[in-house]
């Protein structure tokens, strides 16, 4: 095959011929010049002090790097099973968001990764020792074989309805065992933290249902954020209109008071109880991160999108679902440090467990999120994901 | 084989810390990274005020709940009831760190709390945290089981100084440090222990000292009903209870 043969066939995928959006272009360079900023500045300070770049220590197992992990995979996960509302269940007013929540969900998958990578001590190491270990009893190598299925399964489910296959039988399997994963994988993470009965703050059975459920908010919530930037005419859908103004803001209402009824169960049982360990609960009261999941996360975006009249606009859903992201962003934060608070056999003396992110830590905000918006960007101007399907079932 | 196992009789133990020293200069440890520590604990004040303590090396627990959590079994027990880590097979993930309910597992990479750095001071050549003046010899490293100076990113614990029992003569009911038979495949923190606190020896062994000791003395295990069963116990003689709490104090009180 010659070059030119090449170029022809990944024109039948790829719009290289389409002009950007100006949305678009600012998508790309922003996340560009951040990935750039962000991934040099923690490349250098890995290079020249190893990992004690990070302020995590032996105390402090698990600091800001694995919390903006979770974020990631989980919002993931909540993006699969958005694009399995219509194939799976038949919901078909979501088929017009169906193809963008897939593409969604892979790159959050890939910022996760990237930032996993940056934070484990022997990444490369992990490729191998992972996959042929078998350690069926670990919670984590579970995760690791979910994720990375879910990760295959997504870029098949990806390439099937670019290619305009949505309704075939192969799709409509591949479409199943997805959801199935996406609904796995974000389980197994909640075990990750949930089965750990030496950390009494994340020990509980509930912790696998609140990780698929905030995954599932937080997926809905950049829904809305993504496309209250689009030109919302633009599309031929007919039901769209339907699913902007109503559906998906109210879906995200709903959520929002799931969140807070399982947060409160969880906030009220931690402060009532006694039990060593738990204590951790009292002193999250003093976390900044705590406040800003409770005033940013929870109670600003629920008012906001009460009212069917207010919550029907572009603008609040954007500035809800922005607020939503920022508090769900420092809740998972506050959710890793309020477990290793509480020090383990460390005697009277040495007090609880300080932790406060490192800026090389920090920076992995922008390295994520420019890698992130980056792809997003470039995937909205070349990958027509505004695509739906057309009824030929 | 022997399943080795400790007993620390907290009546005989001063808290001098000389097990700790042992510690870090046998298995060449960063200042702070303690693998073996004496935890302290204070309640009320002069003049009834009371100061406790408590010895605290790895459990090597009979269930380690850190080798259940290892997603890729570089965390594993020995034959010989030993909780190791393969340093070959480590990924640096930490999970064990979080799994472990007695805090006994460490990453060096992580802000010194003395300065200057160590590790600047001597800085490593190859793929090691560091390299101290007086270190291990070489032909008795043993990364495959976590003996010696670790490479950068990977997890490091107690290893009950298994480069020290694994020599010992097959049959070997307990290792004496006062015995010059056994005191060389004694573990450095009971072969120090000024007060002779610690005992060695063959858990499944009927006959052993230590045996006799945890039936005599009654022998207890820190956390019990975490289900990890530890090959270490505790004689708390006449006191009500060995201090096992594991946290400061409640903000509520």
């Amino acid at each position: 095959m010659t070059t030119a043969t090449y170029s022809d066939a990944l024109a039948r995928y790829v719009d290289f011929n389409k002009k950007p959006e100006q949305m678009d272009i600012a998508l790309m360079a922003g996340g560009a010049l951040s990935g750039a900023i962000g991934l040099a500045f923690v490349f250098y300070m890995l290079i020249t002090e190893g990992h004690s770049a990070f302020n995590t220590s032996s105390d402090m197992a698990w600091g800001a790097p694995i919390a903006f992990y979770l974020f990631f995979l989980l919002t993931s996960s909540g993006l699969s099973i958005i694009a399995s509302l219509d194939s799976v269940f038949g919901l078909r007013v979501f088929y017009p968001i169906a193809k963008r929540a897939v593409f969604l969900s892979i790159i959050c998958l890939i910022a996760g990764f990237s930032i996993l990578a940056l934070e484990i001590g022997r990444p490369f190491r992990m490729l191998w020792a992972l996959p042929f270990s078998l350690q069926i009893r670990s919670p984590m190598w579970w995760m690791g074989v979910l994720y990375s299925t879910d990760l295959m399964l997504l870029f098949v489910k990806f390439y099937l309805i670019h290619t305009g296959d949505w309704h075939s039988r192969f799709s409509h399997l591949i479409a199943r065992i997805s959801f199935v994963v996406c609904i796995l994988a974000p389980g197994t993470l909640g075990l990750v933290f949930g089965m750990m009965a030496m950390r009494p703050a994340w020990h509980s059975n509930v912790m696998p249902m609140y990780f698929i459920l905030t995954g599932f908010t937080t997926a809905v919530s950049f829904m809305l954020f993504f496309t209250s930037l689009l030109p919302r005419d633009k599309t031929s859908a007919p039901n769209v209109d339907e699913l902007y103004h109503e559906i998906l803001p109210r879906l995200f209402f709903v959520l929002l008071l799931a969140v807070i009824a399982i947060r409160f169960g969880q906030i009220v049982t931690g402060l009532w109880s006694n039990f060593e360990g738990l204590e951790a609960n009292w002193l999250q009261l003093q976390s900044p991160f705590f406040w800003i999941e409770i005033v940013a996360g929870l109670a600003l975006p629920t008012a906001m999108m009460a009212f069917d009249s207010v919550r029907r606009r572009p603008l609040v859903q954007f500035v809800a679902a922005s607020l939503f992201n920022t508090g769900i962003f420092f809740s998972r934060l506050e959710l890793l440090i309020m477990g290793q608070k509480v020090p383990l056999f460390k005697g009277y003396w040495a007090g609880y467990v300080e932790y406060w992110p490192s800026l090389t830590e920090w920076m992995l905000i922008p390295a994520g999120c420019g890698v992130f918006l980056f792809l997003y960007g470039a995937g909205n101007w070349l990958l027509r994901l505004s695509d739906t399907e057309r009824n030929n079932h | 084989m022997a399943r080795w196992g400790m007993v620390i009789d907290l009546e005989k133990c001063t808290g001098c810390q000389a097990c700790t020293t042992a510690c870090l200069m046998e298995n060449s440890r960063l200042p702070g990274e303690m693998w073996q520590d004496v935890l302290f604990y204070s309640e009320g004040e002069y003049p009834s005020g009371k100061l406790s303590w408590l010895p605290r090396p790895c459990m090597h627990c009979e269930n380690p709940s850190c080798v259940a959590v290892c997603p890729t079994g570089a965390a594993y027990k020995a034959e010989n009831g030993a909780v190791l880590i393969d340093w070959e097979k480590c990924i640096g993930c930490k999970y064990c760190m979080i799994a472990c309910p007695y805090g006994v597992r460490f990453y060096a990479e992580e802000k010194q709390k003395t300065q200057p750095d160590i590790r600047n001071v001597f800085p490593p050549s190859g793929d090691k945290v560091w390299d101290p003046p007086y270190k291990m010899p070489e032909h008795v490293q043993d990364p495959k089981h976590g003996v010696g100076i670790q490479p950068k990113n990977v997890v490091s614990k107690c290893t009950f100084c298994y480069h020290r029992i694994s020599k010992a003569p097959e049959g070997t009911t307990d290792l004496d440090p006062n015995d010059p038979a056994t005191r060389d495949f004694t573990p450095a923190c009971v072969v120090t222990c000024a007060p002779t606190a610690r005992f060695f020896g063959d858990l499944d062994n009927p006959e052993s000292n230590v045996r006799k000791l945890i039936a005599e003395k009654r022998g207890t295990r820190l956390l019990d009903q975490t289900g990890n069963r530890p090959q270490v116990y505790y004689l708390a003689g006449e006191s009500p209870a060995i201090p096992e709490t594991r946290s400061v104090r409640n903000p509520k009180t």
